[in-house]
């Protein structure tokens, strides 16, 4: 009973200490890709770090909503953290308090707040951003409902766990087209959801181009951390899903033994990386997207995921 | 081997043609085509007196119906070949396109002669796939904007159509296999059709009527055949027109007897469906073209859907009928071309509008051109009468009142149609008073001459080795 | 037993796997703008082919498969964009299409419905024959087809189009791997070599329509209608 309280905070902390990692790994990479020397990838903490200290400067003119949101933003993926496997194969405490889709409406909320926030300040490009943001949520709304679905024809379940377990034990499951598609189209989903090219440049400075970033350009000080340590650790929660249900099943800990979990770490955090590699060559080698062709580029995911669910559905 | 013999020569005379030297490439293919002629002469006679002629089991063999298309196909190269060696000489060309003319011309008449030759169907569709693209070239030949999209639309469409159908062929082939194997062969499919499922069936013969339909040119496959029949030189056209068309449809024809087995499927309905909208459109579209070689491309159409309708009647007369049309079609409409050619080496244009009191300016191509009109139509005393009457009669014995009613009344718009044209080129004064008369070259008008004999000739008599032929052919369809 | 019977099952669920792959590739041509990218497309879409059928060659142990994958592997991968980059002007390759005849989003829809349709087709065709010829095969052979005839159908420009036509057959092959598996091999060969006739001519009209219009957007080309236009020009045969 205790280790599995103790599992599940290793999990949470798992999250929060390396998802800043992530994104310092891929900015280092994509430097070192067009032959620069790239900050330190330990540089995310060292920004984090400097935001703490710094002092916050908020809007007379903005209401509750601009000073809850950071927190929301925070809470969010630390709260999905609990209900997806990061560590372990077998379920924990939380595992059955939602399920994929609970999971996948406990994330909307933080946007949702997000791009509320964005208006509040009345700043000129927050809004735009908001808007966009909504937009290339709305395309990717159907989805990741089909993906789903499919997910539940084919295991039988929308809790992550038993998914999962799905798509472990006779390899010729895991060959499925259906499972093949539904990879293609969950990756798309997470450059969409996530902010990356070819959908939105993270690291882009002009904000009358700027999707996602728009939204945090208001917060200083500890909400800026916050906002920002959030955005990282839903990458890093969608990463989690993606690989360690869909893509690469194995590696978890199989028994309540400590030691295989500390075991786990380091395998889930090798994942990750791999993921990473294939994250920096599509971000080096596409351009990002004009505004109107993100729905072609969604359509596609769309039209993957639906090939997906015929197959299903029609396999004889 | 003869048959074999008989195959291999266009491909020598085309192989030939690439020498460099004048005149070398006309005579090759003058000299092959007369070969190929008195050859299919020769196996038709031992078809008709003897029985099947048998080259390579399984592969090769020609029966009643196959000598048929064989001897059509043969008799068309020989005098479209004359044709072009007029023609050709008639405006200047640079001798490495005749070179290329010629060789595409001799690969042409060689993949159309594979086509009744081959009793593999699989086979049977990769040569009709090499019709398309061995007579593409010829069909741009001319060289100007019109022509290579006409040329175009024909490779594209053409290409479809044989996607199409060669899933059809597979099909065909799942269900040989699912009626206890065999040999993939026409005869083969017709033994083995009882057990065929008749799902299987159904799909293949949609799948391929549909596809090869769009080389034959039924409608709504086909847009393509007016632009391509009328932007080729008029030799080719002739080939086109009179037998490419043919040969395609009787592949399809082919596969009547074997959905005899499978009652549900229909496909004698598909048939006459097709072939009557074929023929209804392609009247009511020859009312208002604009150039008299699209006048007779859709005239193509018009027949093809006679020959189709005709076969899906179902009686032996009516198939009787349906190969009697093709046999006068194919030389009538050869005929036309030849006279549209003419027409054109005279005027100089090919519109309509722009030619008046052709019959002062050129007697020859007046009077051809009135003649072809008037033969293709259907007015007696020329051949397709004869058919188109017969077709008629075996329809009215089945007691298919609305078909018949409506092909007559789609004919008589057709006719219509076409004399008005003619009608308005051939009689009436001449704008082009001032300018002396063209000498049109030998070879057409010979070439010309014995079509048009020909066709005279059959409108009056069926000689009886022909109609033996035509009998082989039409129990060929029925078995 | 369990080993054989293992392995039969992973390489039915591989050949499906080579399915699902197969028909991204076909929605990959309708949407695709730029030649290059459908050239790249088509050749997986060949490779994939190619390695269903070793896939259902060792499946049910038929060599004439693995004759169909050889001739395949080499001739379309390799052969034909040799063929269509030697043949065809260099600018063509990098152009891209800025309209089609409907906007991207709505063709994939409508090849949706295609794929949708195609499979519905097929259902009583796999009822009728024997429990060893069905699969994914034909339906997603069935939507090749179809989807190929759609590209046709809304391309303008002529590489597109050609892709179009050799994704056609590669669909109608591609249920015929799985329906007529043991087809003579020479057809098969002649099959793929008439693939290679196709392409050269084509590559050769296309060069005759850009040296006369300057681009190959052949969806320009329409002046043979009955209508006249008023620049039809008067044939004069000299």
């Amino acid at each position: 009973m205790s280790q599995r309280i103790l599992f599940n905070l290793l999990q949470v902390l798992v999250v929060l200490v390396f998802a800043p990692l992530v994104g310092g790994v891929i900015n280092r990479l994509k430097e070192i890709v067009q032959s620069k020397r790239g900050p330190s990838i330990f540089q995310p903490y060292r920004d984090l770090w400097k935001l703490f200290h710094k002092d916050e400067v908020v809007s007379e003119e903005s209401s509750w909503v601009f000073r809850v949101t950071p927190y929301i933003a925070f809470v969010t993926p630390i709260f999905v953290t609990m209900l997806i496997p990061v560590l372990t194969s077998y379920p924990l405490f939380f595992a059955f308090m939602a399920d994929m889709v609970g999971g996948g409406f406990v994330l909307a909320l933080g946007g949702f707040f997000k791009a509320l926030a964005a208006v509040d300040t009345a700043n000129p490009y927050g809004p735009m951003g908001a808007s966009r943001t909504r937009m290339v949520g709305f395309l990717a709304e159907p989805v990741f409902i089909i993906v789903f679905f499919t997910v539940a024809f084919v295991a039988g379940s929308t809790i992550p766990y038993i998914v999962q377990k799905h798509w472990m034990s006779p390899p010729a499951n895991f060959l499925e087209p259906s499972h093949v598609l539904l990879m293609a189209a969950f990756v798309m989903l997470i450059l969409a959801e996530a902010g990356r090219i070819p959908v939105d440049n993270p690291s882009g400075h002009f904000e009358l181009a700027m999707i996602d970033e728009s939204k945090m350009l208001e917060y200083s000080g500890k909400g800026a951390a916050l906002m920002k340590w959030g955005g990282q650790m839903k990458l890093f929660v969608l990463l989690c899903i993606f690989l360690n249900v869909l893509v690469t099943p194995w590696g978890l800990a199989e028994k309540q033994a400590l030691g295989q979990v500390l075991l786990a770490i380091p395998l889930v955090l090798f994942k990750i990386f791999i993921f990473v590699l294939v994250l920096v060559v599509i971000e080096s080698s596409l351009a990002k997207l004009r505004l109107f062709r993100i729905s072609e580029f969604l359509g596609s995911a769309f039209i993957t995921s639906v090939a997906a669910m015929i197959m299903r559905l029609f396999a004889l | 081997m003869n048959v074999i013999v008989l195959l291999a020569l266009p491909v020598v005379a085309a192989i030939l043609c690439c020498l460099p030297w004048r005149r070398v490439a006309a005579i090759v293919t003058l000299a092959s085509s007369l070969a190929v002629l008195v050859g299919s002469v020769q196996v038709a006679r031992h078809v008709v007196n003897t029985g099947p002629v048998v080259a390579i089991p399984k592969w090769i063999a020609v029966d009643g119906l196959s000598a048929l298309v064989l001897l059509l196909i043969a008799f068309v190269g020989v005098t479209a070949a004359f044709f072009s060696w007029g023609y050709l000489s008639a405006n200047s060309h640079a001798p490495k396109r005749l070179r290329l003319y010629y060789a595409n011309y001799n690969l042409f008449i060689f993949s159309m002669l594979a086509i009744p030759v081959l009793v593999e169907p699989t086979l049977v569709w990769i040569v009709v796939e090499l019709t398309t693209l061995c007579s593409a070239l010829l069909v741009c030949f001319e060289n100007t904007r019109e022509a290579l999209e006409a040329a175009w639309k024909y490779v594209v469409l053409s290409l479809m159509g044989a996607a199409v159908a060669l899933l059809g062929f597979l099909v065909l082939f799942a269900a040989m296999q699912a009626a206890g194997g065999g040999n993939y062969t026409w005869d083969g499919l017709i033994a083995a059709a009882p057990k065929m499922p008749t799902v299987l069936l159904q799909t293949a013969f949609v799948l391929i009527l549909v596809g090869l339909g769009t080389k034959v040119g039924l409608v709504p496959m086909h847009t393509w055949l007016p632009d391509a029949h009328s932007q080729a030189p008029s030799p080719v056209c002739a080939l086109l027109s009179g037998v490419e068309t043919t040969a395609v449809l009787y592949v399809i024809l082919r596969l009547l007897p074997v959905l005899k087995a499978a009652p549900a499927a229909h496909a004698e309905v598909w048939a006459m469906v097709f072939g009557l909208i074929s023929v209804g459109v392609a009247a009511f579209l020859l009312l208002q073209v604009r150039d008299y070689k699209r006048m007779f491309a859709f005239s193509t159409v018009e027949h093809m859907g006679i020959i189709l309708l005709a076969a899906g009647l179902g009686t032996s007369s009516a198939r009787y009928g349906a190969l009697y049309q093709a046999l006068t079609h194919t030389l009538t409409k050869s005929f036309c071309f030849f006279a549209a050619g003419v027409s054109l080496l005279a005027v100089g244009t090919r519109e309509i509008a722009s030619v008046r009191g052709l019959i002062r300016t050129s007697p020859v191509a007046g009077a051809s051109l009135l003649f072809g009109g008037l033969a293709i139509a259907g007015a007696p005393p020329f051949a397709v009468f004869l058919s188109e009457f017969s077709i008629f009669k075996a329809g009215l014995a089945e007691g298919r009142y609305l078909a018949m009613g409506l092909l007559v009344f789609f004919v008589a718009v057709g006719f219509f149609g076409i004399l008005l044209h003619v009608n308005r080129m051939v009689f009436g004064t001449s704008n082009v008073d001032t300018q002396p008369p063209v000498r049109l070259p030998a070879s057409c008008l010979a070439a010309l001459s014995v079509t048009g004999a020909l066709v005279i000739a059959l409108g009056l008599y069926l000689p009886l080795p022909l109609h033996k032929l035509l009998q082989l052919g039409a129990t060929a369809l029925e078995r | 037993m369990n080993d054989p019977l293992q392995t039969l099952s992973v390489l039915d669920s591989l050949n499906s796997l080579v399915g699902g792959l197969f028909l991204l590739t076909a929605f990959g041509i309708v949407a695709t703008r730029q030649a290059n990218g459908i050239l790249t497309l088509f050749i997986a879409q060949s490779l994939l082919l190619a390695a269903s059928a070793l896939a259902l060659g060792l499946r049910y142990d038929s060599w004439h498969l693995y004759g169909v994958a050889l001739v395949n592997v080499i001739a379309k991968p390799v052969l034909i964009p040799w063929i269509i980059r030697r043949t065809v002007h260099e600018e063509i390759h990098t152009r891209r299409e800025i309209d089609q005849v409907l906007n991207i989003p709505t063709s994939l829809l409508i090849a949706l419905a295609l794929v949708i349709l195609a499979y519905f087709l097929t259902i009583p065709l796999q009822r009728a024959v024997a429990m060893e010829f069905r699969g994914p095969n034909v339906p997603i052979g069935f939507a090749g087809l179809f989807l190929g005839a759609y590209t046709l159908a809304v391309r303008r420009e002529a590489v597109p189009l050609l892709i179009g036509l050799l994704a056609m057959e590669n669909g109608a092959f591609f249920a015929g791997i799985s329906l007529a598996r043991t087809l003579p091999l020479l057809v098969e060969l002649a099959i793929a070599t008439d693939g290679l006739i196709i392409v050269f001519i084509t590559a050769v009209l296309i060069r005759a329509v850009h040296q006369h219009i300057g681009t190959t957007e052949v969806g320009a080309l329409t002046r043979l209608k009955e209508h006249l236009t008023e620049d039809m020009p008067e044939e004069v045969a000299r």
